[in-house]
């Protein structure tokens, strides 16, 4: 399936193949502290399929409690994160945050990682009160 | 309840006072792209009982469809979502993004935003396998 994506600013966009029955939720604790929320949504990218369209994002190197390092993207205008990689150039394959996917309401997570650290209100929501818009 | 948070890299760290019953989520589109997941998570803190400990985050400015302007605070060096407030010189209050904030696991939301926009699987994530590490 081919997908598109883009900065909240526009200044950075891309496009990529995956496969959308392989879209993980991760509740890992530096996920929580990087996205500000619950947990990420990610999907590889199809090896060779992703395409930089526009735009150089701003790369933060993050070392994993295993020693395991991952280049995260992110834009240094709009600070949306973008994608995770293996450091240096030409990666093979790149982690896509969904929520800047133009498709993300049709990719709908097969797997979540890290369940130990979730945040224990996050796996079920049906009880939280629910408006269309927001309250002032 | 007093609660404390900080970047990923730790460059930025702020300190808050915040009522636990005011934890919301925001399914709006701006916040799905903004966070590249579901959704937003956030808790208010009056201006007053907010203090940036250390840092200086970068403010990104959207305009939403109200036309009212809101600023969103990043760390630049990791790019930690950390606040976000109206875009004036002195917002009456901040919505911390409840992801940075250590107390986070004692935070329940008591209502969800815009849920017009919402990821149709957000509600019942027990979606298929769960691994308790990668």
């Amino acid at each position: 399936m081919k997908v598109t994506g883009r900065c909240h600013c526009g200044q950075i966009s891309f496009e990529a193949e995956i496969d959308p029955t392989q879209v993980r939720v991760c509740h890992c604790t530096d996920c929580q502290h990087l996205t500000g929320t619950a947990f990420r949504t990610n999907v590889a990218s199809l090896p060779g399929s992703f395409v930089l369209k526009s735009g150089t994002p701003k790369i933060y190197i993050k070392t994993a409690e295993s020693g395991n390092q991952r280049a995260h993207a992110f834009c240094p205008d709009c600070g949306t994160p973008l994608y995770a990689a293996a450091p240096g150039p030409n990666p093979t394959s790149v982690g896509l945050r969904v929520g800047t996917l133009d498709r993300r309401a049709e990719l709908r997570p097969a797997r979540q990682g890290w369940c130990r650290s979730a945040l224990p209100w996050s796996m079920d929501l049906t009880d939280v009160a629910r408006f269309e818009r927001q309250l002032q | 309840m007093k609660v404390t948070g900080r970047c990923h890299c730790g460059q930025i760290s702020f300190e808050a006072e915040i009522d636990p019953g005011h934890v919301a989520l925001w399914h709006c589109v701006d916040c799905q792209r903004l966070t590249g997941t579901a959704f937003a998570t956030f808790v208010v803190a009056r201006r007053e009982d907010f203090r940036l400990v250390i840092g200086t985050p970068k403010l990104y400015v959207k305009v939403g469809d109200s036309g009212n302007g809101s600023a969103q605070a990043f760390c630049e060096n990791c790019g930690s979502r950390l606040w976000a407030s109206a875009a004036v010189a002195e917002p009456g209050s901040y919505r911390l993004r409840v992801g940075t904030l250590d107390q986070r696991a004692e935070l329940l939301p008591a209502r969800q935003y815009w849920f017009r926009s919402a990821l149709p699987w957000t509600s019942d994530l027990p979606c298929g396998e769960r691994v308790e590490r990668q």
